[in-house]
């Protein structure tokens, strides 16, 4: 293992601790867990809360998209493990403003079961929460198992959409709603040229050798479609957005938003290398593109590969898209 | 038999023993289909229930569910969670007494699997923790007597571990690595072998990890 860390115990405390002394105008830690992390400056307006959560080990996911027009409130575990259901719980009382807590998070088994018992717990306190959960990567399961599929970089557009329309004042359903259709409305895939190491593990969560790469590999190194000889940037984007657009189609005239997404490792000159094709393609479907994102938006560490999401816009989603947002990693004026 | 708040701690003190002993054995079993870390979960999981053992209530569902808090705040792993659950539902069952007989147990081993089964969202017969449950709560059902439950419940989990060992994992992490899974024992259901063995005091007979 070659990482700069001092005890793979400490590793999350440690990180969280620097983001929230580097960004305190932003961060704040909630409870007794130290891995609860709230809105500095928690507007108490009766707004809808939103919150969510899951292992470590994805920022700018999950923690760092806490800020004003996106989440109030995050609970993460150690690297790439669900954090506890009390933390969940608490993280549900941090974004509890009287006016219910949408729960907005990844289709992991761990994450789902925490979540669901998280709500047991606050249940007696009389806090109201609603469930929506991503399920966008389209190499996880056929579309006909849509609900199994596990969630990814989509989760940075559906945080954004509700972020926004429970900013604009929307009640819990009309801000579930949302997060919903912004969770219909996205498809990614991932594409790995190398592994990543959890830290209290010590070695790769997988082997791949220097020329292959893995198509459809999940976040934490789930096993994708295929594995062989690495491809040109032009195949991979290709591949990626042939695979997209077949479990999505785009007629002309759509409206889109495209992240083109560092896993971590790959630099964003390879990410803009993508972009040429992404652009081409999606033109080429009669697409209009809507704030691109490229960067590092949902990582796994130190794993070098890319994700793209596509999301589909109407004239709600494209409003609540543009509407403002603040947090270290995303501002929107 | 009664069974009452001392009967508790007594089983919360053998089953933190059997954990301090057989967590390197899970750790290996899930590190060979998961990430390695369930006799960790299990192990933290009995030390944070055996620390809060003083306060423990004498009311069993209020007993139980500070169990299942302590547990719940010690980790986040999906098995601690399941078994949270389910130490809930039994917990709900049993609010407001302070003692119950022994003929219940096979009865509460239904309910928290039926609550597992709705968190976890999974069938029986995928190969997991409620496949051993499952099997516990049939052998018990109907059984009166302390000894005759300790005993069939002990032999249940064995016989559903022998029997599941050459079955695919079905679901978890575990799926994954369906083919490979094959000829091994699921991780959780060995920890709940060692889980029902402690709670019934029958860890002599524990011979469970080694492939026949």
């Amino acid at each position: 293992m070659k990482k700069i860390l001092n005890k793979p115990e400490n590793y999350v405390n440690e990180m969280l601790d620097g983001m929230i002394s580097a960004h305190p105008e932003y961060y704040n830690l909630f409870g007794d867990s130290g891995k609860v992390v709230t809105r500095a400056k928690a507007d108490k307006n009766k707004k809808v809360g939103i919150v969510s959560g899951g292992g470590s080990g994805h920022l700018p996911v999950f923690t760092g998209y806490v800020g004003r027009g996106l989440l109030d409130a995050c609970a993460i575990g150690d690297v790439f493990a669900s954090p506890s259901a009390e933390q969940m719980a608490d993280a549900i009382r941090a974004a509890d403003q009287g006016a219910g807590v949408l729960r907005l998070y990844g289709n992991y088994g761990g994450d789902v079961m925490n979540f669901d018992m998280a709500g047991d717990l606050v249940e007696f306190e009389d806090i109201t929460c609603t469930t929506v959960l991503l399920a966008d990567d389209i190499a996880s399961a056929p579309i006909e198992e849509r609900e199994n599929r596990r969630g990814v970089a989509g989760m940075v557009y559906a945080f954004k959409l509700s972020g926004a329309a429970a900013e604009e004042g929307r009640d819990l359903d009309g801000v579930t709603a949302i997060a919903q259709k912004a969770a219909n409305s996205c498809r990614s895939i991932g594409a790995a040229l190398s592994s990543c190491t959890v830290p209290q593990a010590g070695k790769p969560t997988f082997e791949i050798a220097d020329d292959e790469m893995e198509m459809g590999m999940g976040i934490h190194g789930e096993p994708g479609v295929w594995r062989g000889k690495l491809k040109t940037a032009d195949q991979i984007a290709n591949e990626m957005l042939d695979r997209l657009l077949s479990d999505m189609p785009l007629q002309s005239g759509d409206r889109v938003s495209v992240m083109v997404n560092s896993l971590g490792a790959t630099p964003p000159e390879e990410l803009y290398i993508l972009y040429r094709i992404v652009k081409q393609r999606l033109e080429e479907a009669g697409a209009t593109i809507i704030m691109p994102l490229v960067g590092r938006y949902a990582t796994s560490m130190e794993m070098s590969g890319v994700s793209f999401t596509l999301c589909k816009l109407d004239d709600e989603l494209e409003k609540l898209l543009k509407a403002p947002c603040d947090c270290p990693f995303w501002k929107i004026a | 038999m009664t069974i009452n708040r001392a009967t508790i701690t007594t089983s919360i003190t053998r089953l933190t023993e059997a954990m301090e002993r057989d967590f390197d054995m899970l750790n290996t079993a899930d590190g060979a289909l998961g990430d390695g870390d369930l006799g960790i979960t299990m192990l933290r999981g009995m030390r944070a229930i055996n620390e809060d053992i003083q306060g423990l209530p004498d009311d069993l569902g209020l007993a139980l569910f500070q169990c299942a808090k302590s547990f719940t705040k010690s980790s986040g792993s999906s098995y601690g969670t399941l078994l949270a659950t389910g130490l809930m539902a039994v917990a709900k069952t049993l609010k407001g007494k302070t003692e119950i007989e022994a003929a219940q147990i096979g009865n509460l081993v239904s309910v928290a699997l039926d609550q597992m089964q709705a968190r976890g969202k999974a069938q029986l017969g995928g190969k997991t923790v409620l496949d051993s449950l499952d099997a516990v709560a049939k052998a018990t059902y109907n059984k009166t007597d302390a000894k005759d439950i300790a005993d069939a419940a002990a032999t249940a989990v064995d016989t559903a571990l022998k029997e599941f060992r050459n079955k695919k994992a079905t679901i978890g992490r575990a799926r994954i690595y369906a083919e490979k899974s094959i000829g091994l024992d699921d991780p959780g259901m060995l920890a709940m072998n060692r889980i029902i063995k402690a709670l019934a005091d029958r860890q002599g007979t524990n011979n469970n990890n080694k492939t026949e």
